[in-house]
């Protein structure tokens, strides 16, 4: 096991590497001079070239690209993640002011999504293609189609219309005021996770319908055990495995989908940050939040596979 | 032809939602491109006189802020957005396909190596891969074409090489290596129309998802720029304003919602249709879920963990 553990960490080390060159080559690829994007055409116009080249030095993007490259890895180890043009701090500092955030909202989305998905998928399997299964299932259809940002728009629009809702403006950490900091990050979360709960509805009652076609499922209904049970003790935790994996999946969709619903309702968590620096041309702090994206998006799907061994007695690692 | 009718007749018995999907789909891309002739007004015309009015006789989805007319916009705008969804998935699914055929039949280092690289691609989440390379590439029309069509890759990729593992090994293919043809005239030769079916399911199925990420970079403001219309961009103008009028919100939402739910549809159909094995397992796949597996690229690769799906 500890083995594995090893090589699986090993392994998401050096996709990540991967990813960092990735983002690194093709937002090296900008075409134009990134003073040009940060001071505007005319700002760059009336400095002096001295000046310019002290910015450029001063900011390290005159040296070598392998040597930029060699320092935004040293900076990530050093756990700054390098500086802001803009604004003095760097962005560890803004993903651990923004972060929490947006975290809360991604959990609380994955939540929403199990409490709601999963008890429509039982409700579907049980009675297939009963008028239960068949709302239920035009429900998740149209969940999955319908965009998490304009539904989130039309949200606040009601909520403007009806309840003169202010989209918040200063963060409000969990620990400081939690029940406004509850305010700011359920819509979002319930958004999120209702077009996820779409998902896993879908595959929960597909992956049950399979299972309950199985031998053991109609050996526990030979020998009387009432058809919850026969669902709920025997069927489900067969049937959970591939629901789980797609929740990792999903969390993809979350992690992006939060850039445009954390847009929609207006609430200043790191997705906001991501699109205000792409906005601004901000790139070493595009550069860091897209890896800082793509780190969790990895590491979460070590832990769905580690949930399978913990889940699942019979496999194996190879 | 009448073979080809009877087969549709066929489909839409078996499949209803599907072809509804299928009409509905093809009623968007008639308006779509049937726009100057259908949109009552110059999408791009302001009117000063008709500012903000909530929908009435005279524009059917009210006006914005400047007076353009919602419902020539939201015409002329299914035109751009159907364009990006289109050239992307297209083009991301052609490359990414083309690139799993050629993994798949080559197998060894050339097939490790694309692995590893399709791996990295898939570690960003979709709409901020796309939103960076669109930042990168610069916003205009080709630039979020092309990132959209990145972002489709792996999952072309992924796909059709397990569909090409599968195939080299049949007795066809085989014979053609043996009758001395080169690896690239097996490759288009044989492999390649295997390969059309699932080509087909996946470019459907990723039709909705290039539709709601070219919105949602619209609508953030790194899509495609105004002034041309799209349906996420027209978004992202309606919450400029302090109140934002309703029906600004609502109709180009309403035409994303509609046209992902009848592409949505259609593919789910089409996927039943041309291979009913692939169901649950495929919707694994091409969201990517399968991406715990590479193991099976070979020792190399990380250590597998997978159980075939759903079978327990």
């Amino acid at each position: 096991m500890r083995k594995y553990l090893l090589r699986r960490a090993g392994y998401a080390l050096g996709t990540l590497l991967g990813v960092s060159l990735t983002i690194f080559v093709v937002l090296r690829v900008i075409p134009g001079d990134p003073l040009v994007a940060i001071l505007g055409a005319e700002g760059h116009a009336q400095m002096k070239p001295a000046d310019r080249e002290r910015i450029m030095a001063d900011l390290g993007l005159s040296d070598p690209l392998p040597v930029q490259y060699g320092r935004w890895l040293i900076d990530i180890g050093a756990g700054r993640l390098g500086k802001s043009f803009f604004r003095g701090d760097t962005v560890a500092e803004l993903i651990a002011h923004r972060g929490p955030i947006s975290a809360e909202i991604g959990i609380l989305a994955l939540i929403v999504s199990w409490l709601v998905g999963l008890p429509i998928g039982i409700l579907s399997a049980f009675k297939p293609n009963s008028i239960p299964d068949g709302l239920a299932r035009a429900l998740s259809i149209l969940f999955i189609a319908i965009p998490g940002f304009w539904l989130g728009m039309l949200i606040v629009l009601a909520l403007l219309f009806w309840f003169g809702y202010k989209a918040p403006f200063v963060i409000v950490q969990l620990w400081h005021d939690p029940w406004q900091n509850f305010q700011m990050v359920i819509g979002p979360a319930v958004v999120l996770g209702l077009a996820q709960g779409a998902y896993i509805a879908r595959m929960s009652r597909s992956c049950l319908l399979e299972v309950i076609s199985e031998d053991f499922v109609r050996t526990a209904r030979a020998k009387g055990l009432r058809e919850g049970l026969v669902v709920l003790r025997h069927a489900l935790p067969n049937a959970l495995l591939p629901v789980i994996t797609i929740s990792g999946v999903l969390l993809g969709f979350v992690l992006g989908g939060s850039v445009a619903v954390e847009q929609a309702f207006g609430v200043p968590g790191l997705g906001r940050a991501l699109v205000v620096a792409v906005i601004e041309r901000d790139i070493i702090v595009v550069q860091n939040l897209v890896l800082f994206y793509a780190v969790i998006f990895v590491a979460v799907n070590v832990l769905v596979d580690l949930s399978y061994a913990w889940l699942d007695p019979r496999i194996r690692f190879g | 032809m009448r073979v080809l009718l009877r087969e549709l007749g066929r489909f839409s018995r078996r499949n209803t939602l599907a072809a509804i999907g299928g009409v509905v789909g093809l009623l968007i891309i008639f308006v779509a491109l049937a726009a100057p002739l259908i949109a009552p007004r110059d999408p791009l015309k302001a009117d000063f006189r008709r500012m903000n009015k909530p929908p009435d006789a005279q524009s059917l989805l009210g006006t914005d802020q400047v007076g353009r007319d919602t419902l020539s916009r939201v015409i002329y705008g299914a035109r751009t957005s159907l364009f990006v969804a289109f050239s992307a998935v297209i083009l991301g699914t052609t490359v990414g396909s083309l690139w799993g055929v050629a993994c798949g039949y080559l197998r060894g280092r050339f097939d490790l190596v694309s692995q590893r690289i399709m791996e990295i691609l898939q570690s960003f989440p979709d709409l901020i891969l796309a939103m960076a390379i669109s930042m990168a590439i610069g916003t205009g029309l080709q630039a979020v074409i092309f990132a959209i069509a990145i972002t489709r890759i792996p999952f072309g990729g992924r796909v059709i090489r397990s569909v090409a593992l599968s195939v080299r090994e049949m007795p066809f293919v085989e014979a053609g290596r043996a009758n001395g043809a080169s690896a690239l005239r097996v490759m288009a030769k044989h492999v390649l129309p295997q390969c059309v079916a699932p080509y087909l399911v996946l470019a459907t199925t990723h039709l909705g998802v290039a539709i709601v990420i070219e919105a949602a970079l619209g609508f953030l403001g790194v899509g495609v720029p105004p002034p041309t219309p799209t349906w996420g961009n027209m978004l992202a103008d309606s919450i400029t304003a302090l109140v934002p009028p309703w029906w600004l919100a609502f109709f180009p939402g309403l035409a994303i919602t509609i046209t992902v739910l009848a592409f949505n549809l259609l593919g789910d159909g089409i996927r039943d249709t041309l291979d009913p094995r692939l169901s649950p397992g495929f919707l694994r796949l091409v969201t990517g879920a399968g991406r715990s597996a590479p193991a099976a690229t070979g020792a190399a690769a990380a250590p597998t963990l997978t159980i075939p799906a759903g079978k327990s």
